[in-house]
């Protein structure tokens, strides 16, 4: 009895003891290199030959390390290997959505480079081609980070295909047909939303935003009139009716309500009467 | 008859068995732990649970089926008990088949437990009891079927540590075979490429069981995988056991 007890004493110490040294060691400064460690992570397809089954596993594994990686603000240039990080990750599970919306973040909000996020969605997209979700992300980023409407719209019109695609995706990419003057498939759009809507408040904001593409067209049309008139008599037509008189634009367009536009004759400016989304 | 008799002795002797209680409790502390790496990600933590939880089923239940599989009957050669086991009227075959289904007996309790803490684990996470994710188990446990076969067809004629090592190779080439796709369709047509799909056809492959992913993103899984995947494992096993069956009658224990 007395032997084991020095036995369980001795090994208390021993451990503690290990444990002490444990601690002076973690007391020694070290230099690191932050971040080092990705020159060791081998390419996606390379890396899921190797997973063995557990490619899901392995993807959680990478995704972790990846936000602490980036987490880390002592990093020089990691954003060097962004894209063969992610790219790994979406190897080993093509199908997990977090990992591109996160990468995504981290590329505009870190990094500050839309373009760079916009392929992380363009990834999600190649590897998930029946999921809408990246399209119509990608569509929001290039809308808001961009104002680039064209790419936005291309965006939206592959995330409205997409089975499951929410029915907003249809109206922003109604909206941003608006926003590159493409009218006719803006109106074309926002007219079936008119018509196909079940929600009054949907057909109330489908009825604006036409309201909002024939003015387009109206006002486009006038002041294409209003210049011609100024060239033939050098000066702006007193009121709209004097435009029609003169035969370069009969009759003058009303809006979609059937009120005149208003128009200034000191500028030769029309706009609509009313705000479109106060009608 | 008599391979039932086996079977439920090589049960109680396996389950008398430390090294499988302590890997059942490291499967289990890895399913637990999955709560941190959880805790850790942006996003779907349960994907992370489910993710860790299917690959320490599928691992620790490889390792036991390994490990034990292979001492199984060289313990009853190096213990001298075969001797008197095959003394009675009992044949090779039966010997061997009883060993095989009672090691596969054990490996269903074991991977029963360890399933029912991975969806308590997720219950906690989800609050609702995730059957589905019974599919992916199922498919792990087929795959434990075949690799404890080839485990007693190693250690029928080697020692454990080189049937370990043996098996545990047949377990990364079979999850590694479907990359001779990749090579096949890159290799020009010929006698090398036909020799290469009759490599490709006839090696073992594993992913066939795994559908942890399907079941993680909660894709649909082919019907006919139920129906081909099982019948594949089925006549696999078949080809491995008759092979034991074969080197083990060739044996001369006296």
């Amino acid at each position: 009895m007395r032997k084991s007890t020095a036995l369980g004493l001795a090994l208390a110490l021993v451990l503690l003891a290990a444990a002490g040294l444990k601690l002076r060691l973690d007391a020694i400064p070290r230099r690191t290199m932050p971040g080092s460690s990705v020159i060791f992570l081998p390419s996606g397809k390379f890396l899921r030959a190797t997973t063995f089954g557990y490619s899901g596993f392995l993807a959680d594994l990478l995704f972790v390390w990846t936000i602490q990686y980036y987490g880390n603000p002592q990093i020089p240039d990691k954003f060097q290997r962004f894209e063969n990080i992610f790219s790994a990750i979406a190897e080993l599970d093509p199908r997990w959505v977090d990992p591109y919306e996160v990468a995504a973040l981290i590329a505009i909000y870190d990094a500050r480079d839309v373009r760079l996020a916009l392929r992380m969605f363009d990834l999600g997209a190649a590897k998930n081609p029946g999921m809408w979700i990246f399209p119509y992300q990608a569509g929001h980023y290039a809308q808001l980070y961009l104002k680039d409407y064209a790419l936005a719209k291309a965006y939206y019109e592959k995330a409205m295909a997409l089975p499951g695609a929410p029915p907003i995706a249809k109206r922003l990419f109604a909206n941003a047909a608006y926003q590159t003057m493409d009218l006719r498939t803006a109106w074309e759009t926002w007219s079936e939303i008119y018509e196909t809507a079940e929600d009054p408040q949907i057909r109330k904001i489908a009825s604006n935003h036409l309201y909002r593409v024939k003015a387009a067209a109206d006002i486009s049309l006038l002041r294409q009139a209003l210049d011609r008139y100024r060239e033939r008599y050098g000066r702006w037509p007193s009121d709209l009716e004097r435009l029609a008189a003169s035969g370069i634009l009969s009759p003058i367009p009303k809006d979609m309500d059937g009120k005149d536009y208003a128009y200034d004759p000191a500028s030769g400016g029309v706009k609509t009467a009313v705000i479109p989304w106060k009608r | 008859m008599t391979v039932k008799v086996i079977a439920l002795n090589t049960f109680k002797e396996a389950v008398r068995d430390r090294i499988l209680y302590l890997l059942l409790f490291f499967a289990a502390l890895a399913i637990v732990l999955s709560r941190v790496l959880a805790v850790l990600t942006v996003g779907d933590r349960t994907k992370v649970v489910k993710d860790v939880g299917l690959a320490s089923i599928s691992f620790f239940g490889a390792l036991m089926a390994i490990l034990i599989g292979t001492g199984l009957v060289y313990k009853e050669i190096e213990k001298r008990t075969i001797f008197t086991l095959l003394a009675k009227p009992i044949r090779r075959h039966e010997f061997l088949l009883g060993k095989y289904f009672g090691l596969v007996l054990t490996l269903a309790v074991m991977t029963a437990a360890m399933s029912l803490i991975f969806l308590l684990l997720v219950f906690a996470h989800t609050l609702t009891v995730e059957v589905r994710l019974l599919v992916p188990v199922f498919f792990i446990f087929l795959e434990l079927c075949l690799l404890t076969a080839v485990a007693i067809l190693f250690s029928s004629f080697s020692t454990p540590i080189l049937s370990s090592l043996f098996a545990l190779s047949f377990y990364l080439i079979g999850h590694f075979s479907w990359s001779l796709e990749t090579l096949l369709k890159r290799t020009r047509p010929g006698a090398g490429r036909a020799a290469l799909r009759v490599v490709y056809t006839l090696l073992p492959d594993l992913e066939n069981f795994n559908v942890k992913t399907e079941a993680v993103h909660g894709l649909p899984i082919p019907a006919s995988l139920f129906l081909y995947a099982p019948a594949y494992g089925l006549v696999y096993t078949a080809f491995v056991l008759l092979l034991a069956v074969l080197v083990f009658r060739r044996r001369d224990f006296v």
